[in-house]
Formats: C-alpha cells, sequence, structure tokens
C-alpha cells in the first residue's frame, strides 16, 4: 500500500478563487510515474485484494436451520476518519450469535469479543490497530443483533459521529474527540427499535445540522419468524411479514433528535425498505430521499422544503424496473453517472432481473435504462447488495462496482444456475455505457457491505466489503496515470460535513454524502476523475445556498474547500 | 348427467326385462324400486340381492343390484353382480356402462376399457385408456369426447395429461432406441430446462449440436437457456447462427432481437424486430419488444409499435406493461397527464392479472 499521510490543502473563500497550489501528493504521483510505478497496464486488473493488516475481524451472522430472516443481512462496514489524522479508519458492524432454536430471553450474546463490532485504526504504515476496546465501542447490547452504520458529524464538532442499526435498538456513539466514544442514544432518542437496516445522515432542513433517517425492513420479530421453501427450510421473502415504516429524526441542535417520521410525511407509507441514498434530484436546493424496497414499489421521497416530504416513486418513474416489474431493491447509489449534472440511482437487486438504473431525465422524472447502460448484459444471474458509482479509473467517468450474493444460502437447490456465494461485478463506465471488467478477484463470497474510500490516499479509490462468516476483503486500487481531484468540505453555515452540497468539477457532479451501497458508510471526500487533464475548474453549491467557485485547480491532490460567510 | 341418462336407459329395457320373471321377483324388484325411491338404499340392496336368489339367471335381478350399489357408491360391491348380468345378457349396454364405471372407480382400468369402448363412452375410456398406459388411445377418445363438450374441464384437463405422458413416451423410445442422438439430448436438455436445472440443459444441447451442428431449433432452444440465466451475450451467439440456419423463421428473428434489446443493443434489436414482425405480423410479444427497443431513439415508432398491442390485447399484462412504457416515453416528453393515465392502466392491469394470495 503506497501509504504515508498526504495532508490536504485548506482553501477558504479568499484561497479557493485564486486556486491553492500547496504541497500536496501531486508530486509523489508525478515521481512515481516518472519512475513508472503504480501504472496500470491494460491487461492489469483495477484492484488487487490486499491484505488489511492488523484486521481480524470476521462477520459472524450465525446461520441456523430456522432460517430466522435477520441471519442472512448483516452487516456494514464504514470508512471515517474518526481521529482526524488524515488516514480513513474503519468500522465494521458484526452481526450475533443465534441459538439454534432460539430462546427467550433473546439474546444475541453481543459481550462475546467475538461478536463485538470493530474500530480499526489505521497507522501510518498502512497497518491497523483494533481500537475497539479503547474507544468505548465493545459490546453493543446482547439484545442487539447489528446490521448497519452511518456516520456523521451530528453536533458540528468536527468529529464524525457514529450510528449502528440493529435488529433491536439502535445505538448512536458520540465522538467525544480523544479516541473515544459515549453511547449518547438514550438523550438523543434515537433508539428506533424492530429491524432498522441502513441509515445515513442528511440536513433534510439545510438549518446546518444533519438528521437522520433510517430504513427498517419488516414488521418481525424472532418470535415471529418462520422458514419457507418447498424443498428445504429456506428464509422467508419479505412478502410473508408486515411491512413497516421508515424513520425521519430532526436534530435539534442540542445534541437530541425528533422523531418526525409521521409529520414529515416519512412514516406515512409502510415497505420494505433496505438500502438508503440521498441527493438533491429537482436541484431545488434540498435533499431528496431514495429508499430501495424489497419486493415492492420503491420509494423516493421528495423533499418538499417545508419539513414534509412526497413519495413520488411511481409518477417519476423511479419505482419499478423497465420491465413494469417491482425489485427486489438492496444497494443504491444517487449520483449522476453519465455526467449529464442529474444524479441518477442505481439499485441493485436479487438474480434473474439486472440490476436497474434510474436516470434522471430532469423536471422531476425518472427512467428505467438497466438496458440502455448495459446492466441487461452484466448482471441478471446474480444479486447484488453494497454498491458504489466511483471513477476507479479516474476517467472522468463513475464506474460501478458491486458486491454480490445471494440471500439463500442453499439457493443452489433451487435453482443450480445461482450460487450464494459470488464474486464482486466491476463495470467501466464508457461515456455512459457500463462494461464488464476484471475486478482483480474471482473469489465467491456472500457478500452484503461496501464501502468506498481511498484508503491509501493515493488519488485512487478503494472498497472495503464485508462478508457472511468471512473476513472483511480490501480491494487496493492499482492506480494509473489519469488525474484526479479530492475535495474535503468544510462546512459553516452548512452542517461541519458538507453533506447535501453539490460540487461540479470540469463539469462532473457529485452530490456531497456519506451515505448509500448497503448498510455502510462511505468516505466522505468527494473524489473526481480528471482524465487527462491537469488543473480542474470547480464549483460548490452549499446547502446554505452559498455557491464558491474556483477555475484552473491543480491536479492531484486533496484539498479542503471551507465554506464561505456568503456568496 | 350422464348417470341420468344411463338410469333412464335402463329403466327402459328393465320394465320389459321384468315382465317375463315370476311374480315373487317381480314383487322383489318392485320393493327394491320403492325403497331406492325413498332412498333406502340398503332396504333396496336386500331385495334384489333375495331377487337375484330367486333367479339366479335373471340378469335383470343382478344389474338392479349392481346399480344400487353404485347408487350407495360402493362400487367394489357393484363389480360383480354387474360382471354376471353382462355375463348373462352380453348385448345389455347398460351392463357395460355400468361395468366399464364401476372397474374403472376401482382402478380396473384396463378391464374397464372393452366395456367403455363396447358403449363408445369416450370420455371415461380415455381416462381408462390414460391410466392404463395407452396415452396416444387416450388422446384419441379424449378428443372425440371433447368434440361433444369441447368446454368440459375435466376431459381437457385429462386430454393434457395424456399430451404429457405421451411425449414422455415417445421420450423414452428415443432416448432408449437412440441414447447418443442429437434428438436425444435435445430432448434432454428441454427437459432440464423446463426443470430449471440449466447447467445440465446446457451440457446436452452442447452434446447435440456437435453431433448435429445444423439441427434447426437446437441453437434457438440453446439461446432460451441461455436467456433464462440472463447471459444474453452467449444467447445471442446462438441466436445469431439459428438465424443462418431458419432466416424465415419469426421466433428466431424476436429471440435474437430480445437478447440484443437486453443488452441494450437497440439498432440491431429494432433491425431484428421489425424482421420478425414482417415474417409473422402482429405477435404482441414482438411489438411490444420493438416498442421498448424504440423508446428512446424513436418515440413515434414505439408508440405505434406499443398501440398495436394494446389493439390485440386489452386486459392482459402484456398490455399493462405496454402502458408502462408508453406512460415513460410521455412522461419525458413532458406529457404528464397522460403518462399519469398510462400509469393507472398499468397498475390496474397489474392488479387484475397479479394472483392474490
Amino acid at each position: 500500500m503506497g501509504h504515508g499521510r498526504s495532508r490536504p490543502n485548506t482553501i477558504d473563500r479568499r484561497q479557493f478563487l485564486q486556486v491553492s497550489a500547496l504541497g500536496s501528493s501531486g508530486a509523489l504521483i508525478g515521481a512515481r510515474r516518472l519512475l513508472g510505478l503504480q501504472t496500470k497496464s491494460v491487461s492489469e486488473p483495477m484492484f488487487r485484494l490486499a491484505p488489511l493488516k492488523g484486521v481480524d475481524f470476521t462477520l459472524l451472522n450465525s446461520p441456523t436451520p430456522q432460517k430466522y430472516l435477520i441471519e442472512t443481512m448483516p452487516g456494514g462496514v464504514a470508512l471515517l476518519d474518526y481521529n482526524n489524522d488524515g488516514l480513513l479508519d474503519i468500522f465494521f458492524v458484526n452481526g450475533g450469535h443465534i441459538t439454534s432454536p432460539m430462546h427467550p430471553p433473546f439474546s444475541f450474546g453481543r459481550r462475546d469479543p467475538r461478536y463485538w463490532n470493530r474500530l480499526y485504526r489505521q497507522n501510518k504504515d498502512g497497518s491497523f490497530t483494533d481500537v475497539t476496546e479503547q474507544a468505548g465501542l465493545a459490546s453493543i447490547g446482547d439484545m442487539n443483533y447489528g446490521m448497519g452504520v452511518a456516520v456523521g458529524d451530528y453536533d458540528n464538532d468536527g468529529f464524525p459521529d457514529i450510528y449502528v442499526t440493529n435488529y433491536g435498538r439502535n445505538v448512536l456513539y458520540h465522538n467525544n474527540g480523544d479516541g473515544t466514544f459515549t453511547d449518547v442514544t438514550a438523550k438523543a432518542g434515537v433508539a428506533a427499535g424492530g429491524w432498522s437496516v441502513s441509515a445515513g445522515f442528511l440536513d433534510y432542513d439545510n438549518d446546518g445540522k444533519l438528521d437522520l433517517f433510517v430504513t427498517r425492513y419488516l414488521d418481525w420479530s424472532v418470535e415471529k419468524s418462520k422458514a419457507c421453501g418447498s424443498l428445504e427450510p429456506t428464509y422467508c421473502p419479505p412478502g410473508e411479514f408486515p411491512p413497516i415504516a421508515n424513520i425521519l429524526y430532526h436534530n435539534r441542535g442540542d445534541s437530541t433528535f425528533e422523531d418526525v417520521s409521521m409529520s414529515s410525511g416519512i412514516g406515512a407509507k409502510k415497505g420494505h425498505g433496505l438500502g438508503v441514498a440521498f441527493a438533491d434530484y429537482d436541484l431545488d436546493g434540498y435533499t431528496d430521499i431514495f429508499v430501495t424496497m424489497d419486493v415492492v414499489e420503491q420509494f423516493l421521497f421528495h423533499n418538499n422544503g417545508d419539513g414534509t416530504f412526497t413519495e413520488c416513486a411511481f409518477d417519476s418513474g423511479a419505482a419499478l424496473a423497465n420491465s413494469g416489474k417491482m425489485l427486489s431493491g438492496m444497494g443504491v447509489v444517487f449520483q449522476d453517472y453519465d455526467n449529464d449534472g442529474l444524479p441518477d440511482v442505481l439499485v441493485t437487486q436479487l438474480p434473474h432481473e439486472p440490476y436497474v438504473v434510474f436516470h434522471n431525465d430532469g423536471k422531476g422524472s425518472f427512467s428505467a435504462r438497466e438496458l440502455e447502460t448495459g446492466f441487461g448484459a452484466i448482471s441478471g444471474s446474480t444479486g447484488g447488495w453494497g454498491v458504489g458509482l466511483e471513477d476507479f479509473d479516474n476517467d472522468g467517468w463513475k464506474d460501478v462496482f458491486i458486491v454480490q450474493s445471494h440471500v439463500f444460502d442453499n439457493v443452489h437447490k433451487y435453482d443450480s444456475s445461482l450460487h450464494y456465494r459470488e464474486p464482486p461485478l466491476l463495470a467501466l463506465n464508457h461515456n455512459g455505457h457500463f462494461e464488464r471488467a476484471d475486478a482483480g478477484s474471482d473469489v465467491p463470497v456472500a457478500a452484503r457491505g461496501a464501502a468506498f474510500g481511498d484508503l491509501n490516499n493515493d488519488g485512487w479509490m478503494d472498497v472495503v466489503t464485508t462478508a457472511l462468516g468471512e473476513q472483511p476483503q480490501l480491494y487496493l486500487n492499482r492506480g494509473g496515470r489519469l488525474h484526479w481531484l479530492t475535495i474535503t468540505l468544510h462546512g459553516k453555515r452548512s452542517n461541519r460535513d458538507g453533506y447535501g452540497a453539490r460540487v461540479k468539477v470540469n463539469g462532473q457532479v457529485r452530490f456531497a454524502t456519506a451515505t448509500g451501497s448497503y448498510l455502510s458508510s462511505n468516505d466522505k471526500r468527494l473524489h473526481f476523475g480528471l482524465g487527462s487533464a491537469d488543473a480542474a475548474d470547480v464549483e460548490v453549491f452549499w446547502p446554505s445556498g452559498i455557491h464558491q467557485t474556483a477555475r484552473g485547480v491543480r491536479a492531484d491532490q486533496f484539498i479542503v474547500v471551507e465554506e464561505a460567510a456568503e456568496t | 348427467m350422464i348417470h341420468v341418462l344411463l338410469l333412464l336407459c335402463m329403466l327402459l329395457q328393465a320394465t320389459s326385462a321384468e315382465n317375463s320373471l315370476p311374480p315373487e321377483v317381480r314383487t322383489l324388484l318392485q320393493s327394491g324400486s320403492d325403497a331406492e325411491s325413498r332412498s333406502d338404499l340398503d332396504g333396496a340392496i336386500s331385495a334384489f340381492r333375495k331377487a337375484t336368489d330367486l333367479a339366479p339367471t335373471a340378469a335383470i335381478a343382478f344389474l338392479r343390484l349392481g346399480d344400487a350399489y353404485m347408487k350407495k357408491h360402493d362400487y367394489a360391491a357393484a363389480i360383480r353382480p354387474l360382471k354376471r348380468a353382462a355375463e348373462l345378457d352380453p348385448d345389455s349396454l347398460v351392463v357395460h356402462r355400468l361395468l366399464g364405471y364401476a372397474l374403472l372407480t376401482e382402478g380396473y382400468a384396463s378391464e374397464a376399457i372393452p366395456h367403455l369402448e363396447l358403449v363408445h363412452e369416450y370420455g371415461a375410456l380415455g381416462v381408462a385408456q390414460l391410466q392404463a398406459g395407452q396415452p396416444a388411445e387416450a388422446v384419441a377418445s379424449l378428443q372425440a369426447a371433447l368434440a361433444k363438450s369441447p368446454n368440459d374441464p375435466d376431459l381437457l384437463y385429462y386430454l393434457s395429461r395424456a399430451g404429457d405422458e405421451m411425449s414422455a413416451e415417445s421420450l423414452d423410445k428415443l432416448l432408449s432406441a437412440f441414447p447418443d442422438s442429437a434428438r436425444a439430448h435435445q430432448a434432454k436438455g428441454r427437459t432440464f430446462y423446463q426443470m430449471k436445472m440449466y447447467p445440465q440443459a446446457l451440457q446436452e444441447y452442447e452434446k447435440a449440436i456437435l453431433l448435429r451442428p445444423d439441427l434447426p431449433g437446437l441453437r434457438l432452444e440453446l439461446g432460451q437457456v441461455y436467456a433464462a440465466t440472463s447471459e444474453w451475450a452467449k444467447a445471442e451467439q446462438q441466436l445469431r447462427t439459428e438465424v443462418e440456419l431458419q432466416p424465415g423463421s419469426a421466433e428466431a428473428a424476436y429471440r435474437l432481437g430480445d437478447a440484443l434489446l437486453q443488452q441494450g443493443k437497440m439498432e440491431g434489436a429494432i433491425e431484428e424486430l421489425r424482421r420478425s414482425d414482417t415474417l409473422r405480423p402482429n405477435m404482441p410479444e414482438t411489438l411490444y419488444a420493438l416498442g421498448k427497443a424504440s423508446a428512446a431513439s424513436n418515440p413515434q415508432a414505439a408508440e405505434k409499435a406499443l398501440n398495436r398491442v394494446l389493439a390485440m390485447e386489452k386486459e392482459t399484462q402484456l398490455a399493462g406493461a405496454a402502458y408502462f412504457v408508453l406512460a415513460g416515453i410521455h412522461r419525458k416528453q413532458g406529457k404528464t397527464e397522460l403518462a399519469a393515465r398510462e400509469m393507472q392502466e398499468f397498475r390496474r392491469l397489474q392488479a387484475l392479472n397479479t394472483p392474490q394470495p
């Protein structure tokens, strides 16, 4: 791993307009290029499976013959810099222990260190140190079976906080800024309950404070559990259990949250929610919410700008696949794949139907374009979970990486053409059309979570994935010759993380968010591939309404954009 | 209905036969009939049995006894007196009818066949033949029965079963006589495909193609296996060869067009789908696929194709799917009200065609 901390440039408004050229990793990259290092030949795969040195985490889901549905759904991974040392750290959500069968009182054995969630701090040499216990993140409570993770600085103190979803009670960990966290769930009032899946921080009312959205899957409990299947027991489809509403928490600004699910309209629609992603799809300045739904119509919550949302997926053309069929929606990403400036939606789902691309046609409407974009050719025989739309080859077009697996661990007995374990799918974006590429591993795993970020700060996006019963995998980008720019937002009037900002670089647009994929939280920095361009024009549209621009920003560096006091 | 006709016929014949019997036997038969009319079947059986004891060569007495047992649904007990009646009066169609049904009901299908043949009871005969392992004969009999009662669900069900059996029988013959022939592998491939055992189906089709690379239909079927597993590039490859082998096949052109459509190769898809539409016009599936393929590049052509679907398909799932694609086209054109109406139609037809749990 080509480590060595690249200290980001901090650009305030005045400097930003003048374009900073202070020390960056660009010189290092240039030197490597001259020496012929870190350049990728055409035949080489994009990634190599690299060891996560010092990481001994195994995602324990405890599969049982009773086929408790929660067993097949965890677990998330987050890439975050919890100690602000410039290196991405990794947080893993574990499942829990399930006895066969379970008897009340139900416990998931989370006090046992094997079932802890884990936080690994990245060291300067690229290795990791397990800091779970010293960070105060050890046991999350015996009654909680782990699912996903969201990361955001909800109190704007400059340190990322962690929210963990569970079957049971969700937990909000406040980052104390000294390497430790405190469980503030009770005070914050964000425990939710039932079966939460994915979550994400967003500022839906642009008040500068991060709110919290939580998807919930089913009205399910251990007591209500049952197995399905005609040949042998397997996990039941979601329709066997009642639907349930998602949750929206509004940040009051005093470290407490208010459940506004009903008053906002979010709670009015029940479904089988799994993934969630945010973007302002109609460019009205307010963050909208897309929730993937399992075998019901997808949900697109349009933010009305007055604290309420209208679910409009069906009328907007973003509820159903190109075939008019319902999706078994799981992972989701809400970014612009075709560089038309409007965020599109990509949804992963179970096999026999391709992954779905909802193209944003503008004026609030979408069209399902899985066939036109090539997903019909590269998917359909696999199930997809975690997903990222990132420019892995830095050519200026966002590519797709999807971790894959089926829900059923015995799916081959029902359909011999399907497999429980699958290798990931990497598809490179050629002017809006995706073509399969070598992901660097054909090792099949029962993958679930995937988080995307530049783990070694070399300007090339990497992937960390989770798999049931297995250790996590690091897909380390081999790098190449093309240019890049990575931007960290520092909100002032807007929320500290800058979530909700729209950032435009050389015509490409990214919506600032760490939320997307499945159960996971990505590197919050915004990465842009610049192709052969060695400089970039940058525009930031902050949630506060402030608009900043800069021309000729030198490529191959990490920069920080601080929100100006005014436009 | 059949039973009512049988009874009427039987009563007419019985009246004339009874006149030649001794008075005490006639009294017992009358007493049995009275008991039957009071729904006292046990009383009727007792009276008819006494009549058979008093007149052991009177076919009518055995017939009435057998019929009483059948009314009591005791078909096993009915067989013996009916067989005796048939011995005594081999020309009695009523006896053969009842005996045929009694034997068939009790599972003696082979034994029932000659009796049912004699009375041209084609429906029951077909069932007996099917159960006796004579599917080809069963198909003929059931078709004859359906000619008289074309909408009889029982007859339709048994005919479909007989067709399946016949197909299985032919397959068995093919596999035992020519186990390594291309057709045998094709047949096995088809079976595996129907059982969703796609890897096995692929193997069989590949073997068949190796033996008979020029055999029309093989690649069409292999292409469908690849399509079922979403391996569209491989499906395209096979279907292209099939189209070369069968340039006049509308199905091959349609399937190739669909494989191209699934891969987003819209121009090629449109070309093949149009060709299919020319070879065999007004196939709703072809027109629907043509509408989907044309939606982005030529919305007018797409609308035309989809409206042709709607002209043929009224309340079907395919009609719903056509509305869905039309709504997408119109939404993109800014015709939001029209799109909303089409989405409502889509939703209505979706609900109409989705089986309720």
